[in-house]
């Protein structure tokens, strides 16, 4: 093994996820202390640590390509995870790391360009022949192209940032009159978020279901492919829910979408890996997305149904090692479902909600994985993300998984912030989750209310507050209710969040 | 007792939703479900906080903020808001609300600490169910705060490059 000491630039359960592999393969670790989380958990998991938390400059470390190298060379690290998000897919900063002959554990800083592209990575696919939903061949530079265009594709639209990706910097226009105006906001958020303003127009497809293919492929030439994963259930283009395999594809049409998406790779000499998206409407018709060109927080639905450990493959493929899989070597087994349990409020909408977590326990039970970097007394801040979990469970099939994962679901126990899962509780409840018939637009289409609770919860909690009243309001008939309960009674005196940002 | 000299035998849980749960006093730790009842009880310990034990499940239980006759509560992670009323208080309620009509005003607050992008209405704008309000961004992320009524905004609090805090006034309506 060439690489011996692997430095993490990232933070949080994927810092975590990637160094239990290492660990295995007797890899050591060096992860980065910052100021806004001294005592994260991930820290712990690392066998030497760099710390970085009198650095208090604005740019968090996990984005500052040259304090990242300075800290690889410095703590003799020969390679670099960069984790998802943060410098995941940028191009530069995998070939800084080669200029210091340093391993990024990831693609070529070619196939991430060119993949990061979306203008260029429509063209690979066109080229490929692979299905697209009908669009403008490259960038639109006027607001006048960008209405004539439209009509010709016809409506609706959906208007792109050709630097975007994760669901941002994307418009849907559905009338003629809204075009030019919604072109010119496309194009400054595009400008104000990914330092670009170029965009492109591409027919939307309506109620789709978001499917993605897993990509492996090394150094050699070879790519194969781990099947798909599910992630129609999303909001504001933000997935929640993962599954794996999809219930909307069959062994033909997964071997037809599989091809396409290594053919995509190969054309790019994709090695390590990655995730080719596409969207499947109501005809089974898919049409290519794009290519994401890292490691996914959604990974582990793919690892359960294969069994293989896709950080492990990394690592492999970054050392020049050959794919020790072929396609027909792939086989998925049973069904796996992933579900992000955030710090978000779900009933004002999803919002943040960061906090200290007060207590916290998961479900141990064998059909349940947790990838989590937060443990009891860790504070969810708001300069990163909002997860806390990944509640990830295994059934033999998908009704076995969704039985699993409702179980699972009521043995999770967050104090200290509102979480995601209420909601959770209501989609495995849900008819259309059931039967598997539910689209992107199931979140905003078909739901009416966001949680779920049973009608007794509403009349113990009403109940309580009936209690607080009684004690408070009429004493006396408090003091009589406490002594027939003796011991079981609480002072009202409970703990208030303390930190509120 | 107490209740015995006021004769209050009953108290009212009314939630938000306007939905009403009746509890006999003095208070028992049961709740009955069909015939059988089942005892709830309430317990604080190290390792979960404060919960309710009820058939054999425990539920987190939280009291957010407690004002005059006002609880809320986080019940399981879900959010509910009751007054509690005596029979007294109800009846006047409902004296007061069949005299006055509904002049009910709807406070649209900030779910949580942000920074205002935008404001949406003006003074007598008139807004549905639904519609987005204000723009509140947080956590690098671009919010819309949607009016939970069909009424009329008499009031503007929020401003727009304005830093809020959680639950600070943003936009007053009136019911329709």
């Amino acid at each position: 093994m060439k690489i011996k000491k692997i430095l993490i630039a990232n933070r949080g359960e994927i810092a975590i996820r990637i160094m239990k592999t290492a660990r295995l393969m007797k890899i050591s670790t060096v992860a980065i202390k910052t100021a806004l989380e001294p005592n994260a958990m991930y820290l712990s998991f690392a066998d030497e640590i760099f710390d970085n938390s009198e650095d208090v400059s604005e740019i968090p470390v996990f984005l500052d390509i040259e304090k990242l190298i300075a800290i690889a060379l410095n703590t003799g690290a020969d390679a670099v995870h960069p984790g998802y998000g943060f410098l995941a897919e940028n191009a530069y900063f995998a070939d800084k790391c080669i200029d210091n002959k340093i391993i990024f554990i990831g693609p070529s800083p070619d196939a991430i360009y060119k993949m990061g592209n979306k203008t260029i990575a429509r063209k690979l696919a066109m080229k490929n022949g692979i299905p697209m939903a009908m669009g403008s061949e490259g960038n639109i530079s006027n607001e006048e192209e960008a209405v004539a265009i439209a009509s010709k594709i016809g409506y609706p639209v959906i208007v792109k940032a050709a630097s975007g990706g994760g669901g941002r910097g994307m418009r849907i226009i559905r009338k003629a009159e809204e075009m030019e105006r919604m072109f010119i906001i496309a194009s400054k958020e595009a400008e104000k978020a990914f330092n670009d303003p170029s965009v492109f127009i591409e027919k939307y497809i309506e109620n789709p279901k978001h499917i993605e293919f897993q990509i492996l492929g090394d150094t050699h030439g070879n790519v194969i492919h781990l099947g798909e994963r599910e992630c129609s259930i999303q909001r504001k283009h933000q997935k929640l829910l993962e599954e794996a395999p999809s219930c909307a594809l069959d062994e033909k049409l997964r071997e037809v979408m599989g091809k396409m998406a290594v053919q995509i790779a190969k054309e790019v000499n994709y090695h390590s890996a990655g995730t080719v998206e596409f969207l499947l409407d109501s005809d089974k018709n898919f049409y290519f997305m794009e290519m994401n060109t890292r490691i996914q927080v959604e990974h582990p639905v793919t690892e359960i149904i294969t069994g293989i450990d896709l950080i492990e493959q990394q690592i492999l493929i970054a050392n020049g090692e050959k794919l020790k899989y072929r396609q027909e070597d792939i086989k998925l087994k049973g069904w796996a479902i992933e579900c992000r349990i955030n710090a978000e409020d779900v009933q004002s909408g999803f919002a943040p909600a960061p906090g200290k977590i007060e207590n916290l326990s998961m479900p141990s039970d064998p059909y349940v994985r947790i990838d989590t970097g937060i443990q009891s007394g860790s504070v969810i801040v708001a300069n990163f993300d909002s997860m806390i979990a990944k509640l990830i469970v295994k059934g033999k099939d998908r009704r076995d998984a969704i039985k699993n994962c409702k179980m699972a679901l009521d043995k999770v126990w967050i104090r200290g912030t509102k979480t995601t899962l209420p909601f959770f509780r209501l989609l495995v409840r849900n008819d259309k989750f059931q039967n598997g018939t539910f689209t992107t637009a199931f979140i905003e289409n078909d739901l009416d209310k966001y949680y779920f609770n049973s009608e007794y919860e509403e009349i113990l909690a009403a109940w309580l507050a009936t209690k607080l009243f009684v004690e408070e309001n009429l004493k006396e008939d408090s003091i009589n209710v406490d002594f027939e309960n003796g011991k079981e009674m609480s002072p009202w005196l409970m703990n208030k969040r303390v930190n509120q940002f | 007792m107490l209740n015995d000299k006021l004769g209050i035998k009953k108290l009212y849980a009314l939630s938000s939703e306007k939905r009403k749960f009746s509890f006999s006093l003095p208070l028992k730790h049961k709740i009955k479900i069909g015939k059988r009842n089942y005892e709830i009880k309430l317990k604080t310990d190290e390792k979960y906080g404060t919960y309710i034990l009820w058939k054999n499940r425990k539920y987190p239980v939280e009291v957010v903020r407690s004002r005059q006759n006002k609880y809320e509560i986080l019940f399981n992670d879900i959010s509910y808001t009751f007054s509690v009323e005596t029979p007294f208080s109800l009846q006047r309620m409902k004296v007061l609300s069949s005299s006055k009509g509904k002049t009910e005003q709807e406070f649209v607050k900030a779910p949580m600490p942000g920074k205002i992008i935008d404001v949406l209405v003006r003074e007598g704008s008139n807004v549905l169910r639904g519609e987005p309000v204000v723009i509140l961004e947080a956590m690098k992320m671009q919010n819309e705060i949607q009016s939970p009524v069909n009424g009329k905004v008499v009031k503007v609090a929020a401003k727009a490059n304005n830093n809020v805090m959680k639950d600070d006034l943003l936009v007053e309506i009136k019911v329709d």
